[in-house]
């Protein structure tokens, strides 16, 4: 249900941006990317926050269900980071002349998604799968480490990115209209991003009963 | 005077810096390129998201089956 919304609330933005809000004008028509990055960061970064969130608590209380919660939220996450770390280039091109450059946000950003990716290899890469989720957790909450450093990374280093423009303490500094568009896109990736994680999860659920149900009783 | 004036503003025309009809060439190239870049960008979203959701439909697939052939309870 939530994923329907989800995809009904991105059909409702890409129309917004297609055919409702305004052209930026320095930018032109590659500005209309910003509406896809911007809500593709902000769910890569919830969903790592979580990864992080129930990989601690998994380490703490040894629940399975957390372990499949963390899981569930990193797939997602490697999902929207690789929207955010490909639509940025393709802007990138038309504003800067080059698709990609060592510049601190960039790298740092390419990092995390490295950290989370090692996030998977880890869990496969072990022998004992109990190792490999506690192993897995650990990379989990060092990478969610590397999100407040992308955020400080545009004030405080000498970055090319742009500025914030919404968070921002004298407020944003968006047109209205292109704001609207910015907080549904927003509003619709978070809807869509947790109906699938939901699924997901589900089916990780799914997966452990049908374990429980095919290893033998035991004996006596 | 008319075939003057036309003969003028062909030389003109002729004579013009081709810089300014290279610019013209650029500034619509880059338009056309930047509309592709926004239309790639949406595109890779749509098919990493529709990836994704037909990776879940597929385990859910396959957990249902297992689900299936084990005994029940």
């Amino acid at each position: 249900m939530l994923g329907v919304l989800g995809i009904l609330g991105v059909l409702l933005v890409h129309w917004m941006v297609f055919f409702w809000v305004p052209t930026e004008a320095t930018m032109g028509v590659v500005q209309r990317i910003f509406y896809i990055h911007v809500p593709a960061a902000w769910v890569a970064f919830l969903a790592f926050g979580i990864v992080a969130l129930c990989g601690g608590m998994y380490l703490w209380l040894g629940d399975d269900r957390l372990d499949m919660a963390a899981e569930a939220a990193a797939e997602g996450g490697m999902v929207f980071a690789t929207i955010m770390i490909t639509s940025g280039p393709l802007w990138g091109k038309i504003a800067w002349g080059t698709y990609w450059t060592w510049e601190p946000r960039l790298t740092l950003t390419l990092l995390l998604w490295f950290i989370y990716l090692g996030y998977f290899l880890v869990r496969r890469s072990t022998s004992n799968p109990e190792q490999g989720k506690k192993f897995s957790a650990v990379v989990g909450i060092v990478g969610v480490l590397d999100i407040p450093l992308i955020h400080i990374s545009v004030s405080w280093l000498r970055s090319l990115h742009p500025q914030p423009v919404v968070i921002k303490p004298d407020g944003p500094s968006l047109d209205p209209a292109m704001l609207t568009t910015l907080m549904t896109g927003l509003l619709a990736f978070t809807i869509l991003f947790f109906g699938l994680f939901l699924a997901r999860y589900g089916v990780s659920q799914l997966r452990h009963a049908a374990e429980v149900r095919a290893a033998p009783a035991p004996v006596g | 005077m008319l075939k003057k004036i036309s003969i003028m503003l062909l030389t003109a025309v002729a004579l013009m810096p081709t810089e300014l009809w290279a610019q013209a060439d650029l500034a619509s190239q880059r338009l056309g390129r930047a509309y592709w870049h926004v239309f790639i960008a949406y595109a890779i979203a749509w098919a990493l998201v529709l990836a994704w959701m037909f990776v879940i439909l597929r385990r859910l697939a396959r957990v249902e089956q297992k689900l299936d052939q084990s005994p029940s309870e």
